[in-house]
């Protein structure tokens, strides 16, 4: 009686095994591979508009790591991150001219670079695996004011992607000051919290400067 | 369909007489449990993905139903599939909001198989096989390739009188993959059979868990693949809306690269990696300023040094996505040349892998042709003909293009002539 039992519990045992694997481990292996093809992408914006647009990995990195503190689920953060790779794809469509004007934009031409959220959004929902990311490539500048409703991952994005131009071309101080004024306006409040509270804690860490880090990465 | 529904309730009725005094009711309804449930939580998956969300399902319960069939006689697999097909499909019309009609044809379709089945296994093999012989392998897999044959019959004609397809067409597709899945599925069969003769339903579970991950994990390599080529695909409509080329110029460039690839001897899956990068070796060009990618009169010197970046920004571009890895070399040195004038190393003959010598004779022949955009056509300015294309590729051997490279791709330039001109009757 006693060796059944111990049969019934290595069956048992290797049979969570397996399926840990194909139900937990495989899928992760594949969303992987999804972000390194999608990679391509970003790499495209970034070296059409020469590094000013579609940086994928501080962004990614940050996100996610947000996106855990604000107990966003495992599938939204796997889909805010296939967005963040996707978000600036619609600036293909934007004439180079533009993208790589020296002098400011006119109104018109900020227009255009304005559409680049629309016609990324209409490029992904093309792409037959990947329309449920459409949304979050629309409305990854979405304002909170103007709509309070937008899933918290186009939040997150619009938010972080803010943050993370100002630390870069100032500090972590005026980058953080402005998402504190911004919030309940332009940003949603909880997601500036949970991004205030992250940069916090890796401060903390001994992460010196999260602007060196982001430079490091690139 | 009434036929269907006739014949399947008679071989039902015929079925189920001798067993009710069987003694092996409780077990069987503890089986029937587990594959109902089992037929449930899977997510059944299409044999071929382009076909139709009516086709050909390859579902858990066909090894089991089989299993079955050879330990407990032919009358508890026909129920079991009875009762599995109509209960699990109910389930599904809830849960996937198909037609409850078709969930009646189903039942039926595989009442049938299964009895064909295990009329043809009992016929040949007999009854009571000891379960670790040869035998009981060999009317496992018979008794799989009748259902599959069956069941596969009946379904064509289905589908072909349903959408109107044409019924040897269907059937072909049907066909195509059932040596795969015989093979695939006499294992589980058979390692079903074993447990439900050692342990009954509870030695089934054992079996259904593994083969639950197992097919995850087909499912997910095949989703693998997928994605590999949707990359691929959107890579290259990117490609093809940065840069005006003419109709067909990817394509023909890609198809041709392909073919000599083949007749160099590169092993296949080498070929349709050719393939692939053959319809990106441009990929450079949709970092470029289209206003000079657009120009219609000739360029100057900076905006051919422009151009001239192209095969690098190519590979800068896939340099993060480690499964192009392979071909990113052959993309950076698409214009190189093998007596070193090409950009944008200047290499010479086997320093330039061979793959990139075929996309470059390919795809600058294609160009000669007149595929290629107005202002890069190269030293000649009206689009040649085949045969002029043809000999300059031949002067031009040893020089621009890879002597042995041009000498297949001629060979295949005319082979496509020929079948063409066959084609087209001129």
């Amino acid at each position: 009686m006693q060796g059944a039992w111990w049969a019934l519990g290595i069956a048992v045992a290797s049979i969570a095994a397996l399926a840990y694997y194909a139900f937990v481990v495989l899928p992760a292996r594949i969303h992987r591979w999804r972000c390194e093809g999608l990679r391509a992408f970003a790499r495209l914006i970034e070296l059409r508009t020469q590094g000013r647009y579609g940086k994928a990995e501080p962004l990614a990195e940050l996100a996610s790591a947000v996106a855990l503190r604000l107990g966003i689920p495992l599938y939204e953060r796997r889909r805010m991150e296939l967005a963040v790779y996707l978000r600036d794809i619609g600036m293909v469509a934007i004439p180079y001219h533009i993208l790589n004007k020296p002098t400011p934009l006119t109104p018109a031409e900020r227009d255009l670079m304005a559409r680049h959220t629309e016609i990324g959004a209409s490029i992904t929902e093309q792409i037959p695996g990947l329309w449920h990311v459409a949304p979050l490539v629309r409305l990854h500048h979405v304002v909170y004011s103007e709509q309070p409703d937008a899933p918290l991952a186009a939040h997150l994005l619009s938010a972080l992607e803010d943050w993370i131009r100002v630390a870069e071309s100032a500090d972590a101080d005026t980058a953080a000051s402005m998402l504190k004024q911004g919030a309940g306006a332009r940003y949603h409040p909880v997601v500036v919290q949970a991004i205030l509270s992250e940069v916090r804690q890796r401060t903390l860490d001994g992460v010196q400067s999260l602007t060196r880090s982001a430079a490091l990465w690139l | 369909m009434l036929v269907l529904g006739a014949a399947a309730v008679a071989v039902l009725m015929h079925a189920g007489a001798p067993l009710l005094q069987a003694q092996f009711l409780a077990s069987f309804a503890g089986v029937a449990l587990l594959a109902v449930a089992a037929e449930v939580l899977l997510i059944r998956y299409p044999l071929r993905p382009e076909y139709s969300d009516r086709g050909i399902w390859l579902s858990v319960s066909t090894p089991i139903v089989i299993a079955v069939i050879l330990v407990y006689g032919w009358q508890y697999g026909v129920w079991l599939d009875a009762l599995i097909t109509l209960l699990a499909g109910t389930v599904t019309v809830y849960l996937r909001s198909t037609r409850l009609r078709w969930v009646a044809v189903n039942s039926f379709q595989s009442i049938l198989s299964a009895w064909a089945a295990g009329i043809a296994a009992t016929a040949v093999f007999g009854v009571g096989l000891s379960v670790w012989s040869l035998h009981a392998v060999g009317a496992l897999g018979l008794g799989l390739l009748v259902y599959m044959l069956v069941n596969g019959a009946l379904v064509s004609v289905t589908v072909a009188l349903a959408e109107g397809v044409r019924l040897r067409w269907v059937l072909a597709q049907t066909l195509l993959s059932l040596p795969r899945d015989i093979l695939l599925m006499t294992p589980i069969s058979f390692l079903a059979m074993a447990a439900l003769h050692a342990y009954g339903a509870m030695g089934l579970l054992g079996v259904l868990a593994p083969y639950l991950a197992l097919r995850q994990a087909f499912v997910l390599a095949a989703r693998q693949q997928e994605l590999y080529h949707q990359t691929i695909r959107s890579l290259g409509f990117l490609v093809q809306r940065a840069h005006p080329y003419t109709g067909g110029h990817l394509q023909r460039v890609s198809m041709w690269a392909r073919r000599v690839a083949e007749r160099m001897g590169l092993p296949p899956e080498r070929c349709e990696l050719v393939y692939e990068a053959a319809l990106l070796h441009d990929l450079g060009k949709t970092v470029l300023d289209e206003r000079i990618l657009n120009k219609p009169d000739r360029l100057t010197p900076e905006e051919w040094e422009e151009i001239r970046k192209h095969p690098q920004l190519g590979a800068e571009i896939l340099r993060d996505t480690p499964f192009l890895a392979p071909i990113i070399s052959w993309i950076a040195l698409h214009h190189e040349r093998p007596d070193g004038a090409g950009y944008p190393f200047g290499l010479k003959g086997d320093q330039i892998p061979l793959e990139a010598r075929v996309i470059a004779v390919v795809d600058a022949f294609d160009a000669m042709i007149g595929g290629e955009a107005p202002n890069q056509r190269r030293p000649h300015k009206r689009p040649l003909s085949l045969d002029e294309a043809l000999a300059e590729l031949e002067q031009g051997a040893g020089k621009q293009f890879d002597p042995q490279v041009a000498a297949v791709f001629r060979q295949v330039v005319r082979e496509w002539r020929t079948h063409r001109e066959a084609r087209t009757g001129a």
